[in-house]
């Protein structure tokens, strides 16, 4: 009986693991040829299993879901075509992050489009009733559709490899994935089947989202549940590896599958001592993918070695741009600064006093953007998961809080302290790895404590921590927030203002503070290190050693903002999914991105104008993440230094409009892609 | 024993079944031009990786300066005064000349940084590093263009500029990778001039297959094929050498 129940699950996770398979072999092939992060990849899944829905309703689940399994997949791979062909070409030979902020707004677009379209209530996709019927293999009872999931996943899969390896499109996708450039040298045009593989690989998606949809049930979260597994199963596997994808997706799936199942199981009863299986759902297969990065870098089956720095493509930092001089910025600067001083006033006199709060939450993101932008604008590194330590600096600061001190200063202490530690660990054991490697590395562990505060007593699970408040003050001496209230020419001053300006100090003072060691010694050679990583180490720098201490700095700073998030008094939970959660990673690197990374100025007023927008549109429509998506996709695509870049942009344009008949200027602007 | 700039002992390379360098022992002296070459896949390429610390090698010894680096990381080969210059150019495309240059000399200058220094003051507050970068500066004759970003000098200029990273560095000897690959005879007599001129002090090691080119310059020559030493000495005795002929001159020659 035991080993029966073992057998089911088994096949419940080998069910879950095509599911897999099908997901990762297309996100797989799509980085391995064209070396694009696709984000979307879960949102074309989740179309495809909307489609089927519409397919199946008016005709009925028996003929409907044969229909829909067959048309779904094909309308998500024309869907595919046209997102390459409009937005992902352009980008060809851009750094990889580029592609992580373009799928980022696609993932954003296609939800709301979704929402729009289908509602956001959980729907049933009615599969054909012999498919439901239960069968008994062996005395293991499951019903048809898992047998039916196995065998047809199975069937697409081999169908992909036989497209991959036995046809000359598959060996010329192949060999584009080995080496581009030879592909082009010899004369055929690479960029055509790129298309293909893009629309092939979104219809395997789609295929596995109606035969996921139908397994389980049909939301608009079904997206952004499964993407975060695939990318481990692609990593897992080996980047560009199909057979990588297989067996990592079988791997996860039934790990997953086996974990949940058996959860706190007693394996063995040994008298005193009992061995259980640990309550790790959710860790063990991001654990597995650290474990399987450590030891070997390039996953279970990839070949491909150290990427070479040529093919990363330069990340485009913002630049100075000519227009504005020093002084002009500095006054500019400080402008800024003086606004935002005199803003809860005007805000009081006006009666807006809510967007007090929305001010203190941009204060709290410009800091942690500032943060990444220290090693992604400045050192040339992409975290994946850098929202661990602005989660983690709130989760510390708020137990620092319950347990041993309110004063905000050793909370904030704390919070920086253990974020640069976690900083330090993480990068000990990541920094090794590049690129791509060090972007899922990264997002695995912020995935691991994600799943961990869930776990943990002491960090209260899904619920959270609360109960916590801050007091202005050191060793006792100092004023609950709650307490301060002050009149100032009658306008009270709530504790809400009061953080604002501390928050504010704090920020210029960050800011102050990186500008200085980002032009000092040790930010002249991180510079170094994002312009040419051997070059650096060939003039005699230990890049390894300069890239974790600005990993700790820039940890630090994080966990800075998310003390902050904790200590400021409208914060009354700080919960897994508000700090931890992995769109908050994408979040921060899109208004970096969005402000111009590489000016530490720049993500600062990235954070503004993020939140400042989705609060405004917000207000407006509630379409507003589609309206953000758009927004960065036509960023990425036309302003890809950012906000900071927008003077520069229109003096060009400027005097292009001006010199009318000469001919363009283009052979040294910047803009242009290099690779072109 | 007279004063070895660089010695290899027995170096090996093996990847799987291949061996790329096969018990290379070559004596590079002080002030020696020496250029190593041979005909593709003879392991030139290879060899100079092991030597700059790129990789690592399977067997043998790298001595500098009487001392064994053979598992130094390429770090702290460049810090005891080991520099290379890269085949294809390498420069920090992003930043300034004179932050090319005033980066690179940073990194041999370190005694006048100390922690605080190093994350609070001014990058250009150091007046030894400043100095050198002046004069490096004027001797690869880029003073004038110091304040433009290096991606928009010519190839030529930035070829200059490559060669002003190594010399930043303080070599005492520089290795050299193929520095005029893929240019026309011009271009390649420019190179090889501004090398004799600003590298004058330093040992030199050229990896080359242009045999005329490592003719003209070299004091000694090492010619390698299928990862073996298969002859060394002055560029007469090589052109002289009948194994040296049958091998590469004449048989494999491109």
């Amino acid at each position: 009986m035991v080993l029966a129940d073992f057998v089911e699950q088994l096949l419940n996770g080998l069910t879950v693991g095509m599911v897999y398979v099908l997901l990762a072999a297309g996100l797989s092939v799509i980085f391995g040829v064209m070396n694009v992060i696709n984000f979307s990849h879960g949102e074309l899944f989740a179309l495809g299993a909307y489609f089927a829905l519409s397919i199946t309703n008016p005709l009925g689940a028996e003929t409907g879901f044969w229909v829909a399994l067959v048309a779904a997949p094909l309308i998500v791979g024309v869907i595919g075509v046209g997102i390459e062909r409009l937005t992902i070409r352009p980008l060809y030979g851009r750094n990889p992050l580029y592609h992580i902020l373009l799928t980022f707004g696609l993932v954003l677009v296609i939800n709301d489009l979704v929402r729009l379209v289908w509602g956001t209530e959980q729907q049933q996709l009615v599969v054909p009733n012999f498919l439901t019927q239960p069968v008994a293999v062996f005395g293991i009872q499951l019903s048809l559709y898992n047998y039916f999931m196995i065998g047809f996943a199975a069937i697409l899969a081999a169908g992909t490899w036989v497209l991959l390896n036995k046809t000359k499109y598959g060996m010329i996708i192949r060999a584009g994935s080995q080496d581009r450039e030879m592909v082009r040298n010899v004369g055929i045009d690479i960029d055509r089947y790129y298309t293909l593989v893009f629309g092939v690989g979104a219809a395997l998606a789609a295929v596995a989202g109606i035969v996921l949809g139908g397994y389980q049930n049909v939301n608009t979260t079904m997206g952004n549940s499964v993407i975060i597994p695939a990318f481990v199963v692609v990593v897992l596997g080996g980047l560009g590896s199909f057979r990588g994808a297989v067996f990592g997706g079988l791997l996860v799936g039934v790990v997953q599958t086996l974990m949940r199942a058996y959860n706190g199981t007693v394996l063995a009863d040994l008298g005193e001592f009992t061995l259980t299986v640990p309550n790790m759902e959710g860790l063990t297969v991001f654990l597995l993918m650290i474990g399987v990065l450590l030891v070997k870098p390039q996953g279970l089956f990839g070949t491909r070695g150290e990427e070479s720095e040529g093919g990363e493509g330069e990340i485009l930092v913002g630049g100075d741009g000519g227009l504005l001089n020093e002084s002009t910025k500095f006054k500019l600067g400080v402008v800024a600064v003086a606004l935002l001083a005199i803003a809860p006033f005007a805000l009081l006199v006006t009666g807006q006093r809510y967007y007090v709060t929305v001010l203190n939450e941009i204060l709290i993101w410009a800091i942690f953007a500032l943060s990444l932008d220290i090693v992604m604008g400045y050192t040339g590194l992409v975290p994946l998961g850098h929202t661990m330590f602005y989660g983690v600096g709130a989760y510390a600061a708020a137990l620092v809080m319950l347990h041993y001190t309110s004063s905000v200063f050793l909370v904030l202490g704390a919070a920086i302290l253990i974020c640069a530690a976690l900083a330090w660990i993480v990068g000990a054991l990541s920094i090794r790895v590049s690129g791509v490697y060090f972007a899922m590395i990264t997002l695995a562990f912020a995935e691991l404590l994600y799943s961990a505060v869930f776990k943990f007593e002491f960090t209260g699970g899904s619920d959270g921590l609360l109960g916590f408040e801050a007091m202005m003050g050191i060793a006792g001496i100092g004023v609950p927030l709650s307490d301060i209230e002050l009149l100032v020419l009658g306008y009270e001053i709530e504790q809400r203002i009061v953080f604002y300006y501390f928050a504010l100090l704090l920020g210029v003072l960050s800011f102050l503070v990186a500008r200085r060691i980002m032009n000092a010694p040790f930010g002249s050679v991180l510079q170094s290190i994002r312009e040419s990583q051997e070059r650096a180490k060939f003039i005699g720098y230990d890049v390894t050693k300069y890239k974790r201490r600005a990993f700790v700095l820039s940890g630090g700073v994080a966990g800075l903002s998310g003390g902050l998030l904790a200590v400021s008094p409208t914060t009354f939970i700080i919960s897994p999914d508000q700090t931890l959660y992995w769109i908050h990673s994408g979040e921060v690197i899109v208004l970096t991105l969005l402000g111009g990374m590489g000016t530490l100025y720049g993500p600062m007023l990235g954070a503004g104008a993020f939140l400042g927008l989705e609060e405004v549109l917000s207000g407006y429509t509630d379409q507003w993440r589609m309206v953000i998506g758009s927004i960065f996709i036509l960023f990425v695509l036309f302003v890809p230094r950012g906000l900071v870049s927008v003077p520069s942009l229109v003096a060009e344009r400027v005097d292009r409009v001006q010199n009318e008949g000469d001919p363009p200027v283009n052979i040294d602007d910047p803009e242009v892609n290099p690779d072109d | 024993m007279t004063d070895a700039v660089l010695r290899t002992d027995g170096l090996t390379k093996r990847f799987g079944e291949l061996t790329a360098v096969d018990s290379v022992s070559l004596t590079v002296e002080e002030g020696e031009f020496r250029s190593v070459i041979g005909p593709n896949g003879a392991g030139k390429t290879t060899t100079f990786n092991l030597i700059t610390g790129a990789l690592t090698p399977s067997d043998g010894i790298v001595q500098f300066k009487g001392q064994d680096i053979t598992t130094l990381p390429p770090h702290e080969r460049v810090a005891r005064g080991l520099g290379r210059s890269f085949q294809i150019t390498n420069v920090f495309s992003g930043l300034t000349v004179r932050e090319n240059v005033r980066v690179a000399a940073q990194s041999v200058n370190r005694d006048d940084i100390n922690t605080w220094t190093a994350l609070f003051q001014d990058k250009d507050d150091f007046e030894s590093i400043n100095a050198q970068t002046d004069e490096i500066l004027e001797q690869i004759g880029l003073a004038a263009r110091a304040d433009e970003p290096a991606e928009t000098l010519a190839y030529g200029d930035q070829r200059r500029l490559e060669i002003g990273l190594v010399l930043a560095t303080d070599p005492d000897l520089v290795m050299l990778d193929e520095p005029t690959a893929g240019m026309s005879s011009e271009e390649t007599q420019a190179t090889m001039d501004l090398i004799s001129d600003v590298l004058a002090d330093q040992s030199l090691m050229l990896i080359e297959h242009d045999i005329d080119l490592v003719m003209r310059v070299s004091d000694e020559i090492t010619v390698l094929t299928r990862g073996q030493e298969l002859a060394s000495g002055t560029p007469e005795e090589i052109a002289n050498s009948e194994d040296v002929r049958d091998a590469y001159l004449g048989g494999a020659r491109k």
